[in-house]
Formats: C-alpha cells, sequence, structure tokens
C-alpha cells in the first residue's frame, strides 16, 4: 500500500510491469483499473528456474505462447496445439490415436545416438513429457519456450536440448470467477492411401512361368488366380458377377455378394471419432492470496471403432502473503485411461479386398460370415475380430506438485526455495481373447460349385492354428523429486544494476516396473494371469537416478541498455558415479555469457517512429550431458534367452562394453539475434542465428561383432548444428472495432556429422534392412537409405530392366536418400477481430527432408494400392537394358506378367518407390469466436462473461503428388530414427468441433 | 530472524546431503548380474549354438534341394531366386556373440575352479567357427572375440582356419583327458551331461567333418591322411550309433519359448496350437524322386508327412492315409501351384505333436560313417579299420534309425541289398556318387548346412534350378553382413556369392 498526496484533477499515471500505463484523474471515490498490456517489449518471461527477466535482458532467443495462442485449436493435447507456433520448434506428431505420440525437438537434432527431446518443465519443476499428454491446455498460463543450450544451462544436463517451460494460472486477486467450458470435436478421416479398385481377391496360383500349363494370356492368369479366400488382390477384374467370398459354412450358408467394388469400404470401416471435454476452473483471491482450481474431464471416441481414452483431472494452486513471507502450492491429480486394440487394424484392411463390406461385418460375434469360422479370408483375422479381441488397457494415475517459499530476508536478498514432486503409476492390461476354431474351418470348408476350379483343399488356412489367448499385466511407476534453493541477491551500484542467483539444485529420478502374463487363457473372457496353461511370465525392472548441481547466475546492467548475464553451474551425476571412479568424470562444471545492447536507448537518436528499438544479442556456452544410458557403466551377464530351463540357469555376456573412461558429453553453442519494433511498434522482427557442435559424444557404437561384442560405449563423435530463424509480428490493422494481426515464422535447421569412430563411417539408427535411417560421416542425420533401381550409365535417368523378363533390376546396395528432418519450417498466423467476433488460423509447413512409407511396400504385396492397377501387359516405363555387349539399349520388352509378378516379386522389393518428398502445409488450427456482448450476458445475472466458438484442426493438409500413403510426420517410433512409416500409424484425421465457454 | 537462521540451517542440510557422495552412490545395476560363474555360462552358450544354428540349417536344406517352400506363402524371392543382399542372411552377428560366451568360459574357467569347462568350449568354438566359414569363407579368428583390444579383426584365411581348428580339437582333447567333470557340474553340459567320452569322440568326429570337407582339394591328401591316421592313433574313436544333440528331455520344457527351438518354429507352440509357419517349408518333389528311385519309402515316410500335415488327434500320424500318392513335393523354387493343406509337411523324423523336448541334432552319426566312407574311398593310406562299403551301409543304417524307420536295420539292409544305384553299394559303380548321395539323404531334416557344403564340395545330388533364376547361377555363399563391413574396414570387397569360391568347393 502506498499514499499519494495530489490535487483532485490531477493527472496520475499509473505504471505496473505487464499492464499499460493509465492516466487517471485524481477524484475522490476513483478507481483504477489497469489494462494488460498488448506490447510485448516489457513483459517478464520465466527463464530457466523460474528465474523472471524482462525480455531485455535475456541475451538468447525465447519464444512465449500464451493461453490464448495455445486453445486456439481446443486441442487436449498441448504439444499438438503448439505445433507451428514457435520458431525453431518442430512438434512431431508421430501417431495419431486416442493416445497420440508425439516428439518435440527444439532446434533439431544435437546428439547422434541420444536424447533429442527438450525438457518439459511444469511450473518451475523438472519433470518429463509424460505431463505433455495429462495436462489440460486450459489450465495453462502460458508457455516459455526457451530454444538454446544458454536458455537452459541451469537446468543442467536435462535442459541441454532446450526446454518447454510451462507456467499454469495461479489465479488473480479480485472476486470470484467461475467459468466452465464445454467442446465438442469430431474427428474425421482426412485422407487414405490411394487404393485401386478394379481388382479383386486374388494371388499367384496359375502355373509358374516354365512350367506345365503356364497360361500366356495375362486374362487367362487372372481368372485362375483369383481365389474367394486371398487377402491379396491380384484376382481378375471387377465385373459385377455374383460370386462367392470365403467357403461354405458348417450350416450350408454361402456369402454370396457382388464382384464390384464399394466405395470407401475402407474408409467405412472407421468410426467418426466424438470426443467432448467438459471444464469448470475457480479463481479469485484478496490482497494476499489467490487461488486457482480446476476440473476436467475429456473423452474421446476413436476412429477406430471401440478405442476410446478417458481423461479426468484436477488442479489446484494457491498462493499466501505474510508479510515478507510468500508462500505457494501447486497439485494437481489426474487419471487418464485408454483402451485400445493392439491389432494391427489398417493392416487387415489393406488385406482386404475393395468387394468387401468390412463395414458390415463389425458384428462378429452374431454374424456367421464376420465370425472367424465363417470369415472369408484364409490369411487374415477378420479386421473388426481381430481388433475386438486385442486390447490394450492402460491407465495412468499422475499426482504432481510443489511447494514454494518465497523470504524476503531484506532488500537486497530474498531466499527461494521449491520442492516438487511428480508421481505417476500406469497400470495397463493386455489381453488376447481365446478362440478355437471349429473343425468344420479347420478340415472341411470349402468352396462351392460353380467355383470349384478355386478349391485347392478344404479347410481354412487360418484355422490351422487355435488362438489361446494371452494375458499380460503391468504396473510402473515413476517418481521424480525436485528440490530448488535459491538466493537471490539484486543491488544497484551506481549506473550497474546487478542480480545474483546461487543456487542448488536435487534431483532424483526412481522408476519400477512389473509385468506378469500368461499365453494361454483356459476359460474364455477372464483376463487374469491365474487362468491359464503352463508358466507365468514376467519379469521387473528398476531405476534409481540422482543428481545434483550448483549454479551461479549473475546479471549486471549499465544504464539498463547493455546487459551482461553470466552463468555457472557444477553438476555431479550418479550416472557416471562409481566410488572408484575419479570426480571429474562424474562431475563437471560448465558456463556461459549472455549480452543483450539496447540500441535504441543507448544511442537515443537511432529511436524515431519506424525504428521504435533494437536489442542485439550475442551468447556463447558450454553445456555438459550426462547422456549416458542408465547403469551404462555395467557390463552386466543376463539370463540366456528362455532362461531358466526350470531349474537350469543360463547367463550370457552382455553385448555392450562400456568404455572404462566414459565422461559427460559437452555441447557448445554460439548465437547472435536482434530484436527489433518497428513503425509505431506494430512490426515486431525477432532473428537469430546459431551453431552447436556436439563433442566427443556418449554413443553406442556399433563394433564388429567378430570382436565378441556388438557395441561399445564410448565417447566419441562430434556433431553440429545451425540454424537460423526469424519470427514477424505485425499489428496490420487497427481501426476502431478491427484489429488484424498476423505472424509469419521462418525456420532453417541442419546438421551434419563431422566425426564418428575411427574406421567407422556409418551406423544404422533404425528401420528396415532396406531401408532404414542412419548417422553417416559428412552427412546430414538422420539419413534415409535404401535400396533401388538401378539407373543407365548414360544419364537419361532410365531404369534397367532384365532383358528377358522386363522387371526391373535391383539395385540391392543402399543409397543415400535425404536427411529425414524438416530443413525449412514456416509457421503463418493471423487473428482478426471485430467487435465481439474473431477468428484465428495458424499454418505450418515443413519440406526438405525425405519420408520412406512402408505402407506403400505392404500395400504392394497386397495389391490394394492404386499404382498397382496397371496389370496389363506393358513395357516397365522409362526403362533400358544392357544388351549382351553391354550397350544400353531401349527397352521394348513386356514384364512377363504385370499381374503379380511385376508388382509383388519386384516392384514391392525396390524401396526406392515408396521414398517421397515429405513437405507438408497443414492447417494447423482454426477458430471462429463470438463473445457474447456485456449487455446481453449482463441481462442474464448470472453470467458475467460467454462464448461460443468453432474451431478445426488439421482442417487440410497438402503433401507431394507423388506421396501416395500417408502424413509425413508419421513416424514408427518416438525414437531419433524418424521418418519411416508403416501401417502401426492410424490414418491421419481432420477435427472440428464447438466450444462454448461461459463464465459466472 | 527466526526464518533467516531456520533457512540458513535448511540451506546447510541440504548442501550437506548434496555433497555427500553415497547420495550419488546407487550407479549399480540392480536389474541384472555383475559377473557369472563358466558353468551357467556354458548352459547358456550350447543352448544359443543349437538355436542359432536352426537358421542356417533351414537355408542349407532349401539350397541343396531338399526343403523348398509352399505356395500358401508368396515366394521368398530372397532364397528361392537368390535375391540377397549383405542385408539377409546375418547368421555371423549371432554367432560371434555366441562365440564369445565360449571365449568367456575358457578365459575364466580355470580362476573359477571350472577348468572342465575348457574342453566343451574349445570343442564348440570349433564347431561354430567351422559353420561359421563354411557359410562365409575367410573370417576374423586370430584376432576375433579381443573385445576393446582389437576393434577391427583382419580376415584369417579359411584354410588356415580349418588347420587351426584341427589343433583346437588336438588341444581340447587333451584337457578332457586331463580334467575330469565334477559331477556337481555336469547338468551344466547339456550335451553330453559331462562324459568326457564322448565329448572326445564328437571332437575327433569334428576333425574328421573338417577334414573331409577339404577331400576334393588339389594337394590336401597327405594332410587328410595324416591327420586321420592321428585319430585312429588317439584311440577313442568316433560318434557312433548315436546322434550329438543339444538339450533333451532333461533340458526343455513345455512352456512358450523353452521348447525345441525347431519343434517351436514349425511344429507346435508350448501348448500344442500349430505354428502357421509349419506351413512354408515343404520336401522338394527332387527329394521324393531319388527316394522314390531305389523305392525308399520307408525314409520317405518319416522325412515328410502325407499332405495335409500330421494328424494332431494321432501325434506321429498323418492327417490322410499314408499312401504314397498322398505324399506330394514341391517343385524347388516354384511360386505358385503347391499351397500347404496339398502338399507334404516336413515329417515325424522332426515333428511330432507334444514331443517337445527331443534334442536338438548337431551332428548325426550317419555323416560320420559317411565321412569314413569317403576318406577309405578316395585315400588309400588312411588306416581306418573298416572298409568303404562297411562304413557306407552303416552310414546308410544310422540314418534309418535316426530317422525312426521302424526295424531300422532290417529295413535298410532290404535297401542295400535293392540292387539300386546310388543305394545298392555293388549296384553303384560310381563310389564315391553313391556316398555322396546317401550322405545327402541323411542329411535331410537335419543338417542343412552341411547338405549344402556337401552339394557346393562335391556338385551332387544334381539338383533342378528354380524356375524363377534366369542363369545357371547357384549360391555358393553368403554376403558378409552389413553390421560387420559397416564397422570393419578388413572385411574382404569384391565378394562374388555365385562366384567366388570357398576354398573347398573347387568346381
Amino acid at each position: 500500500m502506498y499514499k499519494i498526496n495530489a490535487a483532485e484533477n490531477a493527472v496520475l499515471i499509473f505504471s505496473a510491469t505487464g499492464f499499460s500505463d493509465t492516466e487517471s484523474k485524481v477524484s475522490k471515490n476513483g478507481s483504477i483499473s489497469l489494462q494488460r498490456k498488448v506490447d510485448e517489449l516489457e513483459n517478464v518471461v520465466v527463464t530457466a528456474q523460474g528465474i523472471r527477466k524482462k525480455q531485455r535482458e535475456i541475451g538468447y532467443a525465447y519464444a512465449k505462447v500464451s493461453n490464448e495462442e495455445i486453445t486456439v485449436g481446443k486441442s487436449p493435447q498441448l504439444a499438438q496445439a503448439l505445433s507451428g507456433k514457435v520458431s525453431g520448434l518442430a512438434v512431431y506428431n508421430v501417431n495419431n490415436s486416442v493416445d497420440p505420440a508425439v516428439k518435440i525437438v527444439l532446434r533439431g537434432y544435437r546428439s547422434l545416438t541420444g536424447n533429442n527431446e527438450a525438457l518439459v518443465v511444469l511450473d518451475g519443476m523438472q519433470t518429463t513429457s509424460t505431463v505433455l499428454a495429462l495436462i489440460n491446455p486450459n489450465d495453462i498460463e502460458n508457455v516459455s519456450i526457451l530454444k538454446g543450450g544458454q536458455a537452459a544451462t541451469l537446468y543442467g544436463s536435462a535442459g541441454i536440448n532446450g526446454a518447454i517451460v510451462i507456467t499454469t494460472k495461479k489465479g488473480q486477486k479480485g472476486k470470484l470467477k467461475v467459468s466452465y467450458s464445454n467442446s465438442t470435436n469430431f474427428d474425421q478421416i482426412s485422407f487414405l492411401p490411394q487404393f485401386q479398385d478394379t481388382y479383386g481377391s486374388g494371388s499367384h496360383y496359375s502355373a509358374s512361368f516354365g512350367s506345365a500349363g503356364y497360361k500366356t494370356n495375362y486374362l487367362d492368369r487372372m481368372k485362375e488366380n483369383w481365389r474367394p479366400f486371398e487377402n491379396q488382390q491380384y484376382g481378375d477384374a471387377f465385373d459385377g458377377s455374383q460370386r462367392i467370398q470365403g467357403r461354405v459354412l458348417e450350416d450350408g450358408s454361402k456369402w454370396i455378394i457382388p464382384y464390384s467394388p464399394i466405395a470407401n469400404a475402407r474408409r467405412k470401416a472407421y468410426d467418426i471419432g466424438v470426443s467432448t471435454n467438459n471444464q469448470v476452473s475457480f479463481q479469485g483471491g484478496d490482497e494476499s492470496s489467490t487461488f486457482y482450481m480446476s476440473v476436467e474431464n475429456n473423452r474421446i471416441n476413436g476412429i477406430v471403432p471401440n478405442d476410446k481414452s478417458d481423461r479426468t483431472g484436477v488442479r489446484l494452486s494457491a498462493t499466501k502473503e505474510y508479510g515478507k513471507l510468500l508462500v505457494g502450492f501447486n497439485a494437481s491429480y489426474t487419471q487418464a485411461g485408454y483402451d485400445r486394440t493392439s491389432s494391427d487394424f489398417y493392416s487387415d484392411l489393406i488385406n482386404t479386398a475393395a468387394n468387401i463390406p468390412v463395414n458390415d461385418l463389425r458384428d462378429w460375434q452374431t454374424n456367421p460370415f464376420a465370425n472367424p469360422n465363417g470369415y472369408y479370408n484364409d490369411y487374415i483375422q477378420a479386421p473388426n475380430f481381430n481388433k475386438d479381441n486385442n486390447r490394450q488397457k492402460y491407465l495412468d494415475a499422475n499426482i504432481q506438485g510443489n511447494f514454494d517459499i518465497t523470504y524476503k530476508a531484506a532488500d537486497f536478498l530474498t531466499i527461494y526455495n521449491r520442492l516438487g514432486v511428480m508421481n505417476n503409476v500406469r497400470t495397463g492390461k493386455n489381453r488376447t481373447g481365446k478362440f478355437l476354431y471349429s473343425d468344420w474351418a479347420k478340415k472341411s470348408a470349402y468352396v462351392p460349385a460353380p467355383w470349384d476350379w478355386a478349391n485347392d483343399y478344404n479347410g481354412i488356412n487360418r484355422a490351422g492354428t487355435d488362438i489361446l489367448g494371452g494375458v499380460t499385466d503391468y504396473s510402473n511407476t515413476e517418481n521424480v523429486l525436485n528440490n530448488e534453493f535459491q538466493l537471490q541477491f539484486k543491488k544497484d551500484i551506481g549506473q550497474f544494476s546487478n542480480k545474483l542467483i546461487l543456487g542448488f539444485s536435487l534431483y532424483q529420478r526412481k522408476t519400477k516396473s512389473i509385468t506378469i502374463g500368461s499365453t494361454s487363457v483356459v476359460v474364455p473372457d477372464v483376463y487374469n494371469v491365474s487362468n491359464r496353461q503352463g508358466e507365468l511370465t514376467g519379469g521387473e525392472s528398476n531405476t534409481l537416478e540422482r543428481k545434483y548441481g550448483y549454479y551461479a547466475d549473475l546479471s549486471t546492467g549499465y544504464k539498463d541498455w547493455l546487459i551482461l548475464n553470466g552463468t555457472f553451474r557444477y553438476d555431479a551425476t550418479s550416472r557416471f558415479y562409481k566410488p572408484d571412479r575419479p570426480t571429474n568424470t562424474w562431475s563437471y562444471p560448465y558456463y556461459g555469457l549472455a549480452l543483450s545492447f539496447i540500441a535504441t536507448d543507448a544511442i537515443p537518436s537511432l529511436k524515431s517512429n519506424t525504428l521504435n528499438y533494437a536489442k542485439l544479442r550475442i551468447n556463447a556456452n558450454k553445456n555438459g550431458n550426462d547422456n549416458l544410458p542408465l547403469y551404462g557403466l555395467d557390463l552386466t551377464y543376463p539370463n540366456g534367452g528362455g532362461f531358466p530351463y526350470g531349474n537350469i540357469v543360463g547367463l550370457t555376456v552382455g553385448n555392450t562394453l562400456p568404455d572404462a573412461n566414459l565422461t559427460p558429453e559437452f555441447v557448445t553453442s554460439y548465437e547472435v539475434g536482434g530484436e527489433f519494433q518497428l513503425f509505431n511498434n506494430r512490426v515486431n522482427l525477432d532473428v537469430s542465428a546459431y551453431t552447436q557442435t556436439s563433442k566427443g559424444q556418449v554413443i553406442t557404437v556399433k563394433v564388429p561383432n567378430t570382436t565378441g561384442f556388438s557395441n561399445l560405449l564410448i565417447n566419441v563423435g562430434e556433431s553440429k548444428n545451425w540454424g537460423y530463424e526469424a519470427d514477424l509480428k505485425v499489428q496490420i490493422l487497427r481501426k476502431n472495432a478491427l484489429k488484424w494481426d498476423a505472424s509469419l515464422r521462418y525456420t532453417y535447421n541442419d546438421n551434419k556429422v563431422v566425426d564418428l569412430y575411427p574406421g567407422v563411417n556409418q551406423f544404422l539408427l533404425s528401420g528396415f534392412s532396406y531401408a532404414n535411417t542412419n548417422i553417416i560421416k559428412d552427412e546430414r542425420f538422420p539419413m534415409l537409405r535404401s535400396d533401388g533401381y538401378v539407373y543407365a550409365a548414360d544419364g537419361s535417368g532410365r531404369r534397367l530392366v532384365n532383358s528377358t523378363t522386363g522387371y526391373p533390376l535391383r539395385n540391392t546396395a543402399l543409397t543415400n536418400r535425404g536427411g529425414t528432418l524438416p530443413r525449412h519450417m514456416v509457421g503463418l498466423g493471423s487473428r482478426f477481430t471485430y467487435k465481439d467476433f474473431s477468428f484465428a488460423f495458424n499454418f505450418e509447413y515443413r519440406g526438405g527432408n525425405q519420408m520412406y512409407s512402408d505402407l506403400g511396400r505392404q500395400m504392394t504385396f497386397t495389391g490394394s494400392g492404386k499404382w498397382t492397377e496397371n496389370r496389363v501387359p506393358h513395357v516397365f516405363p522409362n526403362s533400358a537394358y544392357l544388351d549382351g555387349t553391354g550397350k544400353i539399349t531401349d527397352n521394348n520388352v513386356n514384364v512377363r506378367e504385370a499381374e503379380y509378378g511385376l508388382w509383388v516379386d519386384n516392384y514391392r522389393l525396390i524401396s526406392e518407390n515408396f521414398i517421397n518428398n515429405a513437405w507438408f502445409i497443414k492447417l494447423r488450427d482454426v477458430n471462429l469466436a463470438w463473445n457474447v456482448p456485456a449487455s446481453l450476458v449482463g441481462k442474464t445475472k448470472i453470467f458475467s462473461g460467454a462464448s461460443v466458438s468453432i474451431y478445426g484442426r488439421n482442417l487440410f493438409t497438402i503433401i507431394d503428388k507423388a506421396n501416395f500413403y500417408t502424413d509425413p510426420e508419421f513416424s514408427f517410433t518416438t525414437g531419433n530414427g524418424q521418418g519411416i512409416n508403416t501401417t502401426g500409424q492410424t490414418p491421419p484425421v481432420r477435427q472440428y468441433g464447438i466450444n462454448v465457454n461461459l463464465i459466472f | 530472524m527466526k526464518f533467516k537462521s531456520l533457512y540458513a540451517l535448511a540451506f546447510v542440510a541440504l548442501m550437506t546431503v548434496g555433497c555427500k557422495k553415497s547420495y550419488l552412490d546407487i550407479n549399480t545395476n540392480p536389474n541384472s548380474l555383475p559377473s557369472a560363474t563358466p558353468s551357467f555360462v556354458l548352459t547358456n552358450a550350447l543352448n544359443t549354438t543349437a538355436a542359432s544354428m536352426v537358421s542356417p540349417n533351414e537355408i542349407g536344406s532349401y539350397w541343396s534341394g531338399q526343403w523348398t517352400q509352399s505356395s500358401s506363402y508368396i515366394l521368398t524371392t530372397t532364397t528361392f531366386n537368390y535375391q540377397f543382399t549383405n542385408g539377409d542372411y546375418n547368421y555371423w552377428d549371432g554367432l560371434y556373440d555366441n562365440l564369445y560366451d565360449y571365449e568367456y568360459v575358457l578365459q575364466n574357467a580355470d580362476a573359477t575352479g571350472q577348468k572342465y569347462f575348457k574342453g566343451p568350449a574349445r570343442v564348440m568354438k570349433a564347431f561354430v567357427y567351422q559353420a561359421l566359414s563354411d557359410m562365409y569363407g575367410n573370417l576374423p579368428y586370430t584376432e576375433s572375440l579381443k573385445g576393446v583390444a582389437v576393434l577391427a579383426p583382419k580376415f584369417d584365411d579359411h584354410k588356415a582356419v580349418y588347420e587351426s581348428l584341427i589343433s583346437s580339437l588336438d588341444a581340447a582333447i587333451v584337457e578332457f583327458k586331463a580334467n575330469p567333470f565334477a559331477s556337481a557340474f555336469a547338468g551344466a553340459d547339456i550335451m553330453f551331461a559331462g562324459n568326457t567320452t564322448k565329448w572326445i569322440r564328437f571332437a575327433n568326429s569334428m576333425k574328421l567333418r573338417i577334414l573331409m570337407h577339404q577331400s576334393r582339394v588339389a594337394g590336401r591328401e597327405a594332410y587328410i591322411t595324416t591327420e586321420i591316421n592321428k585319430i585312429v592313433t588317439e584311440g577313442s574313436g568316433f560318434l557312433t550309433g548315436e546322434d550329438v544333440g543339444v538339450g533333451g528331455a532333461s533340458f526343455y520344457i513345455a512352456t512358450a519359448g523353452k521348447l525345441n527351438p525347431i519343434y517351436d518354429r514349425w511344429g507346435y507352440d508350448a501348448n500344442g496350437a500349430v505354428r502357421a509357419a509349419g506351413r512354408y517349408p515343404r520336401p522338394t518333389k527332387f527329394l521324393f524322386d531319388v527316394l522314390k528311385a531305389s523305392n525308399d519309402t520307408f525314409r520317405l515316410k518319416r522325412i515328410a508327412y502325407a499332405k495335409g500335415g500330421e494328424n494332431t488327434g494321432n501325434p506321429g500320424v498323418s492327417a490322410q492315409p499314408e499312401l504314397i500318392s498322398n505324399y506330394v513335393g514341391v517343385p524347388f523354387g516354384v511360386a505358385s501351384g503347391y499351397t500347404a493343406p496339398a502338399t507334404s509337411y516336413i515329417g515325424p523324423s522332426l515333428f511330432v505333436k507334444g514331443q517337445y523336448n527331443r534334442p536338438v541334432i548337431m551332428m548325426t552319426a550317419a555323416e560320420v560313417q559317411f565321412a569314413l566312407a569317403e576318406a577309405k574311398q578316395r585315400f588309400s593310406g588312411v588306416t581306418l579299420a573298416g572298409t568303404a562299403q562297411s562304413y557306407y551301409e552303416e552310414g546308410v543304417r544310422q540314418s534309418f534309425r535316426t530317422l525312426g524307420v521302424a526295424n531300422a536295420t532290417a529295413q535298410a539292409n532290404v535297401l542295400l541289398a535293392s540292387g539300386k544305384v546310388d543305394a545298392d553299394w555293388a549296384a553303384s559303380t560310381d563310389k564315391l556318387k553313391a556316398i555322396a548321395t546317401q550322405k545327402w539323404l541323411a542329411l535331410a531334416n537335419f543338417s542343412g548346412l552341411e547338405a549344402w557344403t556337401e552339394y557346393r564340395k562335391t556338385n551332387l545330388p544334381v539338383t533342378p534350378q528354380s524356375p524363377g533364376v534366369t542363369t545357371a547361377d547357384r549360391p555358393l555363399r553368403f554376403y558378409y553382413p552389413a553390421t560387420e563391413s559397416g564397422s570393419n574396414a578388413n572385411v574382404p570387397a569384391g565378394i562374388n556369392v555365385f562366384s567366388s569360391r570357398l576354398f573347398w568347393d573347387i568346381d
């Protein structure tokens, strides 16, 4: 409280951080309300370790995303909501499902094989990406993105890849504000791969070339290749006739359906997903306290029928001041349950011909043609049965909280302590139901006349193996404790303002997982491991890691326009600790220096209506990282495969040999940047350029197995990572009730493997033997490689074929196809506000990378892909062959068998066919909102505010026209080997919905 | 002021905790053992060798023309049109990993007082190196298995490796004689249960196998003769009347992952459910034709089940009547027209429902007899007691026994007196061809890799080419795997799998 004596009608100017200056005439009963400032210049940013800084003090690149920006698309998942909104940030939505998988990477990859993901910090506490799926985005006040090493120096090793710093709402002083929000959201498949709809079920049954009875006419061969029970789709052309699919059932019934394609048969097998989100929040406070409380429920019914998730969370935070003491706490409990199929539904569908009404076969319990005993397909379980019979259910119960005390011991000294806890327990059960086939299905089911020429044998091939069922029950616990203690000094000496923070950090993470299982179910539908034959399977795994660190952060400002910031940290980590190891192998110092220079304040003459503000910044730092797999120092002797066999024990020597001299690795980075406010503060430009070098990485190097080991864990290798970023924000229009803002972000990032282990020029990250991601010296990483065509040596780009068979030749050597991380990313966002209406959208482009779709290979195998449609004898396009003398000759040889041999035995095996440019443009989110005018709301006397909005996410996606397959963001792994997709990812979806928000 | 002192106290307390080294002394892996005694390592190593040989034997069975695949699976062009690369057939990594376990036993046996495990470790190292070199040719031997000491082992000459294996087996025999098993640890030996006499006979049989692989190489006669005569002098003899197997009833149990690996792969799972993969391998039409040519239907019906496979309600018997017309072999490498249910399954000599605990055969008694027959037939200087004919005929009898033919000896004797070429010794003018043919038959189902080796060595029998291959090429070896060439610059370049012959493959 303060008191100002002023004359009546004198003008007072009120200033406060984060609020616009407000002029007010002094009156007897006046009250002042300050407006939140739109101008971001003086905003306080939460940087590493919860240190609050004014933007002008920060000597490195950071970005802040407000709640408003996060909730444009009403995504229930924070990570997706950040896509495209910050330069340098890549959110990879690697899989769609009711439990989407994401990978968050800032400024590309540094580590060759280790973790490259950003640290997640929640209310100052270092946590893990676990919280991203669990937090209610509406509870978030804002997210600060600390992009580079400097920003995270104070987090220690965990922050080496940058940090996503989430600050939740704490409540505002004032009267109680209750708000309720409901969103109803629909998920619809946005696109599927391109399917052929000309040929039905069939494979290669006609006599092989060169054997007796070989048919020379391809139409005859195709007719013979037709089988009513085939999963492959290399039968004859659809002709509209009535044909049986499958065999005669035990009761004599036959499934006779038109032999003609059903439009979108596979798409219809999916549902339109419906999800609802309901939440209530309460906030308020008085002079000395604030509180915020929220309850949220988010329920998702996915596009895969019966897949669902349900998340319920409560959050409570409060602060209270007692004179010089400020205490606060923040706690949340979230419970999220998931029920998903563990079958590969997508794969089952592409193994189903275009004339099969899959959607009519959901009722496999009652429909004999959908039941496994009667399902037509000999090689693939009925997709709906398979989906229902194989389930994974799991529940996350997450408690997260922290407790902090701030004590202003003196003008110059504040003492601060924060204790944070995160405890996550996941309990789950995976199960496969028991199904024993009938004897009829096993031995007697037959193809009847007039199709009996296709009756090779009786009994369903698939029915040979009964499904005995199984259960896996597990429990995984993750417990993180983090304490930060800080002494914060602040003292101005003459023209110099000084801030010093001394801190001590403790971190512990403990995990435990226990799994038990059985490989059979005795009594059907009872899923308990005691209901089994044979032995119990399972195991346990425990980990514990600890770290502590001392740190100092000194900021010295000269006249508020030249600010120097130095940081120093000394860490000790259990990962490298052994009682007999030298101290410098498990503890390590590192440091950074940043300078910001406000040119427009230092040289006032620079300041004009065109250039309102200019800041230049530069920083350099060296960060240490304990990027060693847990317990990586030990060579272990695990149980041999299958052991123990009863009482017989068998051990094997572990395959990863740790180097005796392992030490933490270091990343050195340099960054320069500038921030400019132009044209009466209507244009804001932020640019930066950086380079990062990571040396002596702790890498699991593949060594020849002839050494007796497959891997060596050693400090080796060097990678370089560099890039440029630009963020432009423009207030395009400010006219009465009309406001139009736009922002444009550009990111360039590239990397290079500078050095690897002597004698090793490359190693495999992940993928298939024929297409995989690699670390290759002197190249970008991860580098996609695959086998491919053999090209004519004349530079014509023609593919060589076998001069006898006409089939393309396969170059079995793997060839580099390009990096899998985007080089360029562009974000474009805009927001219009007119009176009570607002409209906002965000686009994102990513490009400059390659992808491999194993989905394409699988669809070539099944013959469901559109590209396999050319089954008429033809010369392989754009091809040549070498004649007897080795001369390149124009190809005029028809492929021997275009209906099967070409596609399955040749084209499919040339992985180059499924390599694509991975660029895309997505409309990430769009929102049209109407704030019900106060005049209208006021009349209700119940509400103090209300809004309605319609929104969408990923409403459209544009991809390369040769990419017939799927969303380039998808990947079969959340590991470093991005860029390869399979049938394991559900098809891409667009989402749209309506949101109602009421404030009481 | 109170607060201040409280904080100061808390601060000091935290710092003290932090400073204690014991706070970090938690870095011992709680999930895996920090050491292992040789006995436990040997048991696993033996089991791993047996399981690791299943796939090489499978490929060998294909490329020796004994097995092919059914048309219920799309044609594996890798195997049947020979379109393989250095990403295929990587048995190298697994077997070298396995070799290191034997090396560990050798290195640690003395220190742990388990000297008697050195002999088995040496013999098994020889077994694995022999198998590896017959798949890949030259390989790291003198510099291999040295961990960080040699990170890029050099490649040794195949012939030199062979010679070194002979000496190494000699060393093993010396060790067996010096170090009998402690009875408490005999159970760790899941091959011979600590019977050193059998180990020595197996070592001698291994020597014979290695020596006779080189039988057609010019200039090796003297060496082979000398070495065989040394075995004769040593006196322990060869494996006779029984096959060498790993595991068996005292080891395998009816639990997922703990079954005989062959049974588990193509037969049945732990709960008795049919393995779908059993529909893949098929005996070839050619194999049946060879057997039928000498009316050898007894062995045929043990090598294969009739079309439709085993009657699971009556284990060991075909579902279809066991008439010879119901035994349908599949032409090698054919892509279509021979679905699983319409053709013969691999037979009761390998799979009988419920018999999940048979030993995995590493070497058959018949193989030894045929090697002896060939040695006697080729090399006049060998001092082996029997005649080529007696060894040959015993080989055939052992083959009948191993396959499980009822009244094996009597039935074998019928074949041996049948007057059929390449069955009846007297009726066969080309004795070496008869030996090669009968050896090829005896190796079927059990020793695919050896069958392929013998085929490459003798080019017998003359098996048909895969119809999808437009040339006369046959695979002569595997490529060195990409995993090795990616990290070891010593990998020989320029290998052509269709023309770069192994040293014992002279034509």
